[in-house]
């Protein structure tokens, strides 16, 4: 019997026993070395050879990302690892580091119970480290700490072992205070901090493949000082083999991380607002494998033989080939095609299913999206996972020879069903689709896949940003009338404020939650108490109120107000760009008395320019995506790193010595930070290291108002004029 | 001047004898069959008979954009055309408002509406009945399947006795699907679509299987058809030809039920049901 199909038995044989059962994510900024390090746990697995360096990047399987050297899109393994005498199924998916694919992370933390952090020793946490961190957090993932490249603070910085723990001891330290902020106000969970005395934290080389923990050091009886010792000898091979990374990892995670029957009775209620009582709930929490099938798909792949494979956490009962199961959001029902498990790069299908606990690989959710909850029975869908970056760039992209325009337009919904951090408007009129993402990066990397991948040349056009429109206040009741003027709408528009839109972005305020639980978490973040009772929709993060009492009718035709709203909310009266952070008010309607004379024809339109009109009134602006820079420099590069940032319409607000570097923090938006990576390298002899992070949206400078607004209606070939009523330019 | 001009039920030769004169002596002719339709006659048909070049508009060239129609009214003889009353079940004294603000002398020349047909053809009196609605199409309105407001407002008459005359949805090529709609139906917007009465009766149906009904179609027409019998029995007839309209009976006067017995072939236990 091979290996492979040794191990395939293994994990199936763990599969029905959850307290057997990790699964766990590596997260991680970009660079600190988390692919090398889930090579190690798969090599100390026996799923890959054991070569002298863990050069092969076993999880990223797209060309793309060996060639870069970076994960792009989470993967998935399974593996067995033995602690304390009994075997355990690791489930593991690792998650990208780019900030670009931060919705990636995001996803994979809602399939995981524990995360793994992995800091580089020499850099620290960085702004991807504590992104990662909060995402994990947030979805009440439990964090340990794998502190990687110590053979560089031993070999190439030649520190002693007390310059070391001070440098480990302030990156615990960092970690800590992060994990601390995020958890002080979650009543479900006890103290979460890392440390060495714990067991939580291990230190290593992930290139090198050592690693050690104060348990493992117990143990084998080394201490630090023969781990110096060891690697200023060059005896790497030596060290890997007395200590090996795979196993203090490991058993890190069979010890600390949390089984599926510890984690789901206190993740579902923070993942799922259905109601407690259901059958289906109690199925969840005790994740039982007879209960009905709840999976939720986190990740959604293709595979040129199986079609697309959703990728997801089984919550409860046994996910199988053959079943028919709902998908959140869409009618009728998928037929479940095949289940399976993943091995490295590739799937191993089991006709006896996946039980619940377990991560499955199912083939035939042809309606599923990355974040689709599907189940045997119908039922409250899962929270959304909300990804807090919105897509900032925007790129056209065109078939280069017309007959592909078919082929085009599939993959591009594909790309977008697999990542919905992803945006894609197809325009079937132009030709011209246009795929917004969160970064160049991202948006490079898709159309590099569309190219290679599916075989389809394509032109693409130039990086172009994606504003927001948002009133910034209160506007006067504004009359909508519908064109048989036999139905009309009165409503007002305000701003709001920066604590609701952020509730919002989170997926702590939303529609798919109990009235009561939305109505509290409004309250809490500032809105009166009659206001949130009157809460009808959320759009983006706009949310309309509905004032009005006991109009005859008004509730069979709410429907069609919303899509008069929600039209009027995404092509924004400036220039067509989405809006945020407006509360609407409906404060009265009157209705023709026949459905007939108040339907779609009628209602939307009056309801779109009542809004539009509103949000001029309102003293609508434009806002621009800013992004959060940081520039780690050689100090006599400062000048003209820190020019670079204020040449760019940013402002520097930081500047402190960190290590032999200087760092500089600050803000600049994103239009202007189109071409800065080849800017600094020029700018900076190639010494500076940088990140950015996107920040959010800042209303523009009003002497560019005009001119941009003008400039993006050229490029939509809208009217150059605006509607007469704008004059707060 | 504006001249609005009922066309009657059915065919060119619906419209009134008046009404004919007064198109005869027009200047220039718009019309609108969004609303309504004559099934017997194509505006060919219309435009032959009566020697005049007919404006067809859709709902946007009426309610949005009618301002040349007003332009030519200031001050020539212009005619506004609809199927059956130009002012029963329409939303176009609008339209005569928006010319009375301009100044222009306007005029009403009734056609024969579907209401009257009901009433007639039926033999059910106009003194009893209720408020009339519109069953629109599942995805021409904002609610799913059948609007509440319809199904209370026939439930209201009910309770008063009186009878609901039901207007069946008719869909012309210019109504736009909302989203939502669209994705669950489909995009109909290009779509001509006339509600049937068995289809109606068996939307109507659900949890009314047994209420009397009475399906008229082709009102005007040569040989119009009216059915008397049980909602969940009419759902499973055919009527042929539009346009059908749906009666829901209230309480029925002994004429009445004669009437329906008679002229519908209403079968006497589901009758006996509505008799007082």
């Amino acid at each position: 019997m091979g290996r492979r199909k040794k191990i395939v038995q293994e994990c199936e044989k763990l599969m029905d026993k959850p307290e057997q059962i990790r699964n766990i994510a590596i997260a991680a900024h970009v660079d600190h070395g988390k692919t090398t390090l889930t090579d190690n746990l798969l090599a100390g697995a026996g799923m890959i050879a054991d070569k002298g360096e863990a050069t092969q990047l076993m999880m990223d399987t797209e060309e793309d990302e060996q060639e870069r050297g970076i994960t792009i899109d989470a993967a998935n393994v399974s593996m067995t690892h033995e602690y304390e005498d009994r075997n355990h199924l690791i489930n593991l998916i690792d998650t990208p580091g780019h900030v670009d694919f931060g919705g990636d992370v995001t996803r994979a933390m809602r399939a995981v119970d524990g995360a793994l952090v992995v800091v580089d020793a020499v850099e620290g946490a960085m702004p991807q480290t504590e992104t990662v961190v909060r995402q994990a957090l947030r979805e009440g993932v439990k964090p340990a700490l794998f502190i990687n490249k110590v053979d560089r603070l031993i070999s190439e910085l030649q520190e002693g072992p007390e310059e070391m723990q001070k440098r480990l001891t302030d990156v615990i330290g960092d970690v800590n205070e992060l994990i601390r902020g995020m958890t002080e106000d979650m009543d479900d969970v006890d103290d979460w901090t890392v440390s060495v005395e714990d067991g939580t934290v291990a230190f290593g080389s992930a290139l090198y493949k050592w690693g050690v923990s104060l348990p493992s050091m117990q143990a084998t009886g080394m201490s630090f000082g023969d781990i110096i010792d060891l690697e200023q000898a060059d005896k790497r091979q030596e060290l890997h083999e007395k200590t090996p990374l795979s196993d203090v990892v490991l058993d890190m995670v069979a010890e600390h991380f949390p089984n599926p029957l510890d984690a789901q009775p206190r993740r579902i209620p923070r993942v799922w607002r259905g109601d407690d009582d259901l059958d289906i709930a109690r199925q969840m929490r005790e994740v039982d494998d007879d209960g009905e099938v709840v999976f939720m798909a986190t990740d959604i792949g293709m595979d040129p033989h199986a079609g697309e494979i959703a990728t997801g956490r089984v919550f409860s009962g046994t996910i199988k080939k053959g079943q028919d199961l709902y998908v959140s959001g869409t009618a009728g029902t998928n037929r479940v095609q095949s289940v399976g498990i993943f091995m490295g790069g590739e799937r191993e299908e089991l006709d006896r299913g996946v039980p619940a606990g377990n991560i499955a690989a199912v083939t035939g959710l042809r309606d599923a999206i990355a974040g689709s909850t599907v189940s045997s029975i119908e039922m409250t869908p899962f929270e959304s996972i909300e990804h807090i970056s919105e897509p900032v760039i925007t790129k056209s992209v065109e078939a280069e020879n017309m007959d592909d325009l078919p082929k085009l337009i599939q993959t591009l919904q594909q790309v977008a069903k697999e990542d919905p951090t992803i945006r894609v408007e197809i325009n079937e009129d132009t030709g011209e689709h246009l795929i917004s993402g969160q970064g160049e990066l991202h948006l490079e990397v898709i159309t590099q896949r569309i190219q290679k991948n599916q075989g389809i040349p394509v032109i693409t056009g130039e990086p172009i940003v994606v504003y927001r429109e948002s009133p910034q206040k209160q506007s006067r009741e504004v009359e909508g009338v519908s064109p048989n003027r036999h139905n009309k709408f009165y409503i007002t528009v305000e701003p709001l404020s920066e604590d609701i839109v952020e509730q919002i972005k989170l997926g702590e305020v939303s529609m798919d939650m109990p009235e009561l639980e939305r109505r509290e978490a409004l309250q809490e973040a500032g809105m009166d108490k009659d206001t949130s009772q009157n809460v009808e929709h959320i759009h983006g993060t706009n949310i309309l109120i509905d004032e009005t009492k006991g109009i005859q009718h008004l509730n069979e035709t709410m429907e069609l107000v919303i899509e008069g709203l929600e039209e009027a909310l995404d092509d924004g009266p400036l220039a067509a760009e989405p809006v945020q952070g407006a509360l609407l008010r409906l404060h009265d309607a009157k209705l023709h008395e026949d459905t007939i004379h108040r339907g779609p024809a009628q209602v939307i339109p009056a309801t779109r320019e009542a809004v539009h009109r509103a949000l001029i009134d309102g003293d609508i602006k434009l806002l621009e995506p800013i992004q959060n820079v940081r520039i780690d420099v050689p100090s006599e590069h400062m000048g003209s790193a820190s020019g670079e940032i204020q040449g760019r319409r940013g402002r520097v607000d930081d500047m402190f010595q960190e290590g032999d570097l200087m760092v500089i923090e600050g803000i600049a938006p994103v239009e202007e930070m189109i071409g800065f990576s080849s800017d600094i390298r020029s700018a900076t002899e190639g010494r500076a290291s940088w990140n950015t992070e996107n920040a959010g949206f800042r209303v523009l400078a009003d002497n560019l108002q005009r001119e941009t607004i003008m400039e993006i209606r050229e490029r939509k070939g809208m009217k150059l004029e605006l509607p007469q009523s704008i004059d707060q330019f | 001047m504006l001249t609005f001009i009922g066309l009657g039920l059915y065919d060119e030769r619906s419209i009134t004898v008046e009404g004919r004169d007064a198109l005869a002596d027009a200047d220039r002719a718009y019309a609108e069959f969004y609303t309504s339709h004559l099934v017997g006659a194509t505006v060919e048909d219309l435009e032959a008979y009566h020697d005049i070049d007919i404006d067809v508009r859709d709902r946007a060239g009426v309610e949005q954009h009618p301002e040349d129609i007003l332009d030519a009214a200031e001050d020539e003889h212009v005619v506004f055309l609809t199927a059956g009353d130009t002012m029963i079940s329409t939303t176009h004294v609008d339209l005569r408002l928006r010319a009375v603000e301009r100044g222009i002398e306007t005029r009403l020349i009734h056609g024969v509406t579907a209401q009257s047909a009901a009433s007639g053809l039926t033999g059910l009196q106009n003194y009893r009945f209720g408020k009339a609605v519109t069953l629109p199409f599942p995805y021409a309105h904002g609610a799913d399947g059948v609007p509440k407001s319809v199904t209370e407002s026939i439930e209201a008459n009910r309770e008063r006795g009186l009878h609901t005359l039901v207007y069946l949805d008719i869909k012309v090529g210019d109504t736009p699907t909302s989203s939502r709609n669209a994705e669950r139906f489909g995009d109909k917007s290009d779509d001509d679509e006339y509600m049937t009465g068995d289809y109606a009766a068996e939307m109507l149906a659900e949890g009314w299987e047994d209420v009397l009904g009475v399906v008229v179609a082709r009102a005007g027409g040569e040989n119009p058809v009216v059915a008397a019998d049980r909602l969940s029995a009419l759902a499973d007839r055919e009527f042929g030809d539009p346009l059908h309209m749906l009666v829901i009976p209230g309480d029925v006067h002994h004429v009445e039920a004669d009437a329906l017995r008679t002229l519908g072939g209403a079968p006497d236990d589901v009758l006996a049901e509505n008799e007082v």
